[in-house]
């Protein structure tokens, strides 16, 4: 159970001719919940695009669950820094939620009761369940995250990859995600989120990678959480520029 | 009036500018949801060189093939909208308006050259391109429209789910395994299409209209992809048929214009009467308690 899921072998980014990741070697293990943290521009979400293939790396190679391809990216819910999608879009929460059921179709992309049952319980598990109905675009900043998490948890992957999930968020919701993170932990998923708060490092998460441009640290929080490696990765511009 | 229904040119006519608008309601809705309805303004003027070049080639206003001169060229202008924002600093709605006028002044150019010469007969249908003469449309022109249509409905219910889910979120539709180079191709290639084919009836400058107002009409009443299809295909299909029966009947209206002021009577009344409109909305506000 205890495996690794993600292998990073050697990685290399650059948007245009300038480097953004720099040889990162990383594995991200099964079934923990791996925090990514990191000062701004340190390539966080770089890193996470490039797992999702939306970046085409210089060079290295990214491993999940043993494979490459691109159809392993179905058993990966990803929920972006900032969503870039098209608000004035005419669907409702459900509607959107209901999205995430598509990588579990066949031919027949018809939606199932199943699909909406299991639609309206990630809805519900979101406390969202009241604005089912509401437009997408009617939703404030807060509602708009749990809507998109309802989207990842109706997908049901296996791992869940999200950047900076907490941003701008109440401390009601923010606690509401971490439990929902936890339970969804305990059924086996893996858990990999781009974090700010340093402060709660230790409380939310079981593992962190600590990156600048490249990987300062990465293993089990409790050993690898240290002020030496923080101060490190936050030491002014990035280590090997 | 009677007469004017009844006849055959215009239950012919009739039945395919309402088959063109409908589809082209329907594709057109999407093309303005993804924020690209511009394109299909400079498409659909750069098709017009096509037209004439074809008709220069063979020497006759031939239905297929100048509808097929009319996809050559809207393709040659997306290819040049796309090289010149991908490797120059020219935004893209300065690379529309460059490509639009320069195709469209191409085909003025080429048409007064024909004209002008006595080695072509048969030019003066060449005008008919441009504003859009339904009346002078023959059967093989309705044969087409209808084809074109009906492929394009087809492929459009084929890839619905994924069409839908691409405009929404583009990058989750990447994750989920969605080809979305494929769906951009796929709304591209039906919106040349019937671009190409309705030219004759509503004619290069304004057929863009057709795809753009009933999106509009769409939008203003309906919160929901499917409903807001159908609205549009609907109000493309009526104002077809209005603008048909205008033009058929009144003498020196072309069918272009006409169906064009119908769809932006429809418009205005969607604007201040729709759900989302300006009466609604308003109303809504004062209930609210007068806050704007
Ligand atoms: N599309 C882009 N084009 C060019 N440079 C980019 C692009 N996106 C990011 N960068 C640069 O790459 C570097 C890493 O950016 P990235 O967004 O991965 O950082 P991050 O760690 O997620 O930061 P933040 O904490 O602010 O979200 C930054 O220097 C940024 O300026
Ligand atoms: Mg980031």
């Amino acid at each position: 159970m205890d495996g690794t899921i993600i292998t990073i072998k050697d990685l290399n980014v650059a948007y245009q001719d300038k480097p953004a990741l720099w040889h990162i070697n990383l594995d991200i293990r099964k079934n923990s919940r791996t925090a990514i943290v990191g000062p701004n521009g340190a390539g966080k979400s770089t890193m996470i695009k490039t797992m999702m293939k939306l970046i085409r790396p210089v060079s290295g190679s990214i491993e999940i669950d043993g494979r490459t391809d691109k159809g392993v990216l179905k058993n990966i819910a990803y929920v972006p820094q900032k969503g870039e999608v098209n608000w004035d879009f005419p669907a409702t929460v459900l509607d959107v939620v209901l999205m995430g059921r598509y990588v579990h179709k066949g031919w027949v992309k018809r939606t199932q009761k199943k699909d909406r049952d299991i639609a309206l319980e990630a809805l519900k598990t979101m406390k969202m369940e009241a604005f089912c109905d509401r437009q997408i675009s009617e939703l404030s900043g807060g509602q708009r995250q749990r809507a998109f998490l309802a989207r990842a948890i109706a997908q049901d992957a296996d791992i869940y990859v999200m950047d900076e999930p907490l941003q701008g968020i109440d401390i009601t919701t923010e606690n509401l995600i971490m439990d929902v993170i936890r339970k969804l932990q305990a059924e086996g998923k893996t858990f990999i989120v781009v974090h700010h708060q340093l402060n709660t490092v230790k409380e939310y998460f079981d593992h962190v990678v600590i990156m600048n441009k490249t990987i300062i640290a990465d293993g089990p929080t409790d050993a690898v959480f240290t002020g030496d490696n923080i101060e490190k990765a936050y030491r002014e511009k990035g280590v090997g520029v | 009036m009677m007469e004017v229904l009844t006849s055959f040119t215009f239950i012919v006519v009739a039945a395919g500018t309402m088959i063109l608008a409908f589809a082209g309601g329907m594709v057109g809705a999407i093309s303005v949801m993804k924020g690209q309805s511009l394109i299909g303004d400079a498409v659909g003027h750069a098709t017009f060189p096509g037209i004439v070049l074809a008709f220069m080639l063979i020497g006759v206003k031939e239905t297929y093939t100048l509808a097929l001169g009319a996809v050559l060229f809207g393709i040659i202008a997306f290819l040049t909208i796309q090289m010149i924002t991908n490797h120059s600093k020219v935004t893209l709605d300065g690379a529309l308006a460059l490509v639009l006028s320069s195709f469209f002044g191409l085909g003025m150019a080429l048409m007064s050259f024909v004209q002008g010469n006595p080695d072509f007969e048969g030019t003066q249908g060449l005008n008919d391109y441009i504003f859009g003469q339904a009346a002078y449309m023959l059967r093989s022109d309705v044969y087409l429209i209808t084809a074109a249509s009906v492929i394009s409905l087809f492929i459009l219910a084929a890839f619905y789910i994924q069409i839908r889910i691409y405009i929404f979120d583009p990058v989750f539709s990447r994750t989920a395994g969605i080809n979305n180079t494929l769906m951009n191709f796929i709304i591209l290639i039906i919106t040349i299409l019937l671009i190409s084919v309705g030219l004759k009836a509503v004619g290069a400058i304004l057929i863009v209209n057709l795809l753009i107002a009933p999106a509009v009409i769409g939008q203003l009443w309906s919160s929901r992809f499917s409903t807001v299809l159908l609205i549009a295909g609907s109000s493309g299909a009526f104002a077809a048929f209005t603008g048909t029966y205008i033009s058929t009947a009144g003498e020196n209206i072309a069918t272009g214009p006409a169906i064009i002021l119908t769809l932006s009577f429809l418009m205005a009344l969607s604007l201040f009467c729709a759900p989302k409109g300006i009466i609604r909305r308003n109303i809504y506000k004062r209930r609210m308690g007068g806050v704007s």
